[in-house]
């Protein structure tokens, strides 16, 4: 059993390669951390010409870009990375949440948009789903105390058993897996699946629902229970 | 009204005076020159006689003169005016008479001489032609004239009006056209300026939100990021742990206010003006289907009878009315309540069941009004602004003590 969740990483020999363009420093250095907590390696970058640099002498998996960078747009980083490097996964932050913003930087070929300020389980979410859409993590399937999830069927077995979750229920869990050793907050969950609607009132009545649910769902599928509470905080996953 | 019918309505008003004191004016001009040609006829002819009396010693003769009375002596000559029978038209006459007297053979005789002069009514007649003929020819050439120089004096005005209307916020100040007529220009150097300071204004104000948008936004990620890095070296510490949450929550609680904010601001300046026809049928289906598990989880019924209506305003809007009227439905509904959307063709009707609203109903739709269960928030304010721009009436009703119904009409002239 075990971290058997860092399959992904393991099966493969090469660790995935992450560029970080942020301007402003204390959240470059947050997002480092975050990212490197998943064993990811990442560099980083602090503005245009830097990180324009890097794109031209080095391939990156993935490039996360602020759109507004001193010298420069990270919109233009996007046009220089897509003709540098085709395969290379985008995602964008961007503190101006316009729609336009992310049309353009969506049209450009970045493969995900976030508004900042956004959780860092969210930003290690939506990496690896990335990595998983190009395939760069090879299996689809992570497996966790005897759960396995897989992402393109978006079916949760337990053993041979098949654990039939609703859509929200499948989202919380695939949030954890992707976070194994992280606390997720309520509201960082309620954020997960909701969005901008996560203010709904109650919305932690539902959250404490769904993981209620899933509970059950599983222990009734013979695994254990894979969440545990953080008191007053949020749920994590369980690693014994 | 328009500018040149107003004109022509104000110069036909004051023409009616002129008509009638031009009347008066002519009809006593006439009538004098009249009095005067025949007052002149009869003293050439008294001067005739009487030259001839004095050639002659004779009286003229009977039937050359009106009339001869002798024994009666008159110390001047007396002109008259005198009303005689036409036998011919059996009606009474105007005549002017002149009376004088001559002495022959020394004894006065008086020869009265008379001519016919114009009748009074004849002359009005003529006056009240003469005068419509003239008006007639006055208003005619006053419509030309009118016509002419409104259009071309008035053009640049014109063009000033078409390139104002045109104008939107953002856009580029326009090109007022140059003109000769100082009133003009002045008003455009105005106009320009006055746009110019707006159009100042406004990408001010949308720099400084977008500005501090970015600034709060940036800091609030740090302020998440790290308190998210502690919450999780932090997991064995119950009581920083719940202090944490509370920086966290507030930080969360910072953020939802601060897009809210700046929604808020973008729609008011109109940031979002792309409308186009939008079926609100659709989009209440679909949001309704975002809102589907909390709406099973708390077993609230749903009963809704749409029809279809378009609507021509901002996609990007619309979406936003539709997800904050439903969200707010839903968010303060109860256990086991119901949510009842009713949408024709005019007017959208979203009712649900809900704990008592205590506030004032017109605060409902400000920022942050207060109910009992705490904050309201600005969801509703948002939806109120976004009724503003596209001029729906929105209305807040209590059905029944525990429930709400919020009640849009749309207003399908409006384009």
């Amino acid at each position: 059993m075990g971290l058997s969740i860092a399959v992904n990483l393991s099966k493969h020999q090469r660790k995935m390669k992450i560029l970080i363009v942020e301007d402003n420093l204390k959240l470059l250095e947050a997002i480092t951390e975050a990212l490197e907590g998943e064993s990811f390696v990442c560099e980083t970058s602090k503005d245009f010409t830097t990180a324009d640099e890097k794109v031209y002498l080095y391939k990156y998996d993935i490039l996360i870009v602020d759109i507004n960078l001193p010298d420069g747009t990270g919109l233009d980083l996007i046009k220089e990375v897509k003709k540098q490097h085709q395969d290379t996964g985008i995602i964008v932050i961007s503190a101006r949440n316009s729609l336009t913003n992310k049309l353009e930087g969506l049209e450009l070929g970045a493969d995900d948009y976030m508004t900042k300020p956004f959780d860092m389980a969210e930003l290690v979410a939506r990496v690896k789903a990335l990595l998983r859409r190009r395939n760069y993590a090879g299996s689809n399937t992570l497996s966790f105390g005897g759960i396995s999830l897989n992402t393109d069927t978006r079916e949760v077995t337990v053993g041979r058993e098949k654990v039939d979750l609703t859509k929200s229920e499948y989202a919380i869990l695939l949030f954890f897996f992707s976070n194994p050793k992280r606390v997720l907050t309520r509201e960082s969950i309620a954020e997960h699946i909701w969005g901008d609607n996560m203010d709904l009132a109650d919305s932690f009545d539902f959250i404490y629902s769904h993981i209620k649910n899933i509970r059950k769902k599983i222990t009734a599928a013979g695994a254990q229970d894979p969440l545990k509470v953080v008191y007053g905080v949020g749920y994590k996953l369980n690693i014994r | 009204m328009k500018l040149i019918k107003r004109t022509y309505f104000l110069t036909a008003l004051w023409l009616l005076p002129v008509m009638i004191i031009g009347s008066i004016f002519c009809f006593e001009i006439i009538e004098y020159i009249a009095y005067e040609e025949t007052d002149e006829f009869l003293t050439y002819e008294m001067d005739r006689l009487i030259n001839y009396h004095q050639e002659n010693k004779a009286l003229p003769e009977f039937h050359k003169v009106a009339d001869i009375l002798p024994g009666v002596a008159y110390d001047a000559p007396l002109f008259r005016d005198t009303m005689l029978l036409e036998p011919g038209d059996n009606e009474m006459v105007p005549n002017r008479e002149l009376r004088f007297t001559i002495i022959h053979n020394e004894e006065p005789f008086t020869i009265v001489l008379r001519h016919l002069l114009l009748g009074r009514d004849d002359v009005m007649e003529g006056t009240f032609l003469i005068i419509l003929g003239l008006m007639l020819l006055v208003a005619l050439f006053v419509v030309l004239i009118l016509n002419q120089v409104t259009t071309k004096i008035w053009q640049p005005f014109y063009q000033t009006l078409g390139s104002l209307k045109a104008f939107k916020i953002g856009s580029d100040i326009p090109q007022f056209p140059s003109t000769e007529i100082d009133e003009f220009k002045t008003l455009n150097t105005t106009l320009e300026q006055l746009l110019k300071k707006m159009t100042d204004d406004f990408h001010h104000n949308k720099e400084f939100n977008e500005n501090a948008s970015h600034e709060l936004q940036t800091h609030l990620a740090i302020i998440r990021a790290n308190t998210e890095k502690l919450l999780n070296k932090a997991s064995d510490e119950e009581t920083s742990m719940i202090e944490l949450q509370k920086i966290y929550t507030a930080s969360n609680r910072l953020t939802q206010v601060q897009k809210s904010l700046l929604l808020l601001s973008k729609i008011n300046n109109e940031e979002y003006s792309n409308p186009t026809d939008v079926d609100l049928e659709k989009l209440l289906d679909h949001y309704l289907g975002f809102y589907e598990e909390a709406l099973q989880l708390r077993g609230i019924t749903v009963k809704k009878n749409l029809q279809r209506c378009v609507v021509h305003m901002d996609q990007g809007l619309a979406e936003i009315l539709i997800n904050n009227l439903l969200k707010n439905a839903v968010k303060h509904n109860v256990q086991d309540g119901y949510l009842s959307i009713q949408l024709s063709t005019h007017a959208l009707e979203i009712e649900n069941s809900g704990l008592p609203f205590t506030g004032k109903t017109n605060k409902l739709f400000e920022r942050f009004s207060k109910g009992e269960n705490g904050n309201i928030g600005i969801g509703l304010a948002i939806v109120k602004q976004i009724c503003e721009l596209y001029q729906y009436a929105i209305r807040y009703e209590l059905p029944q003590a525990n429930s709400h119904k919020i009640i849009l009409q749309f207003n399908p002239k409006r384009k």
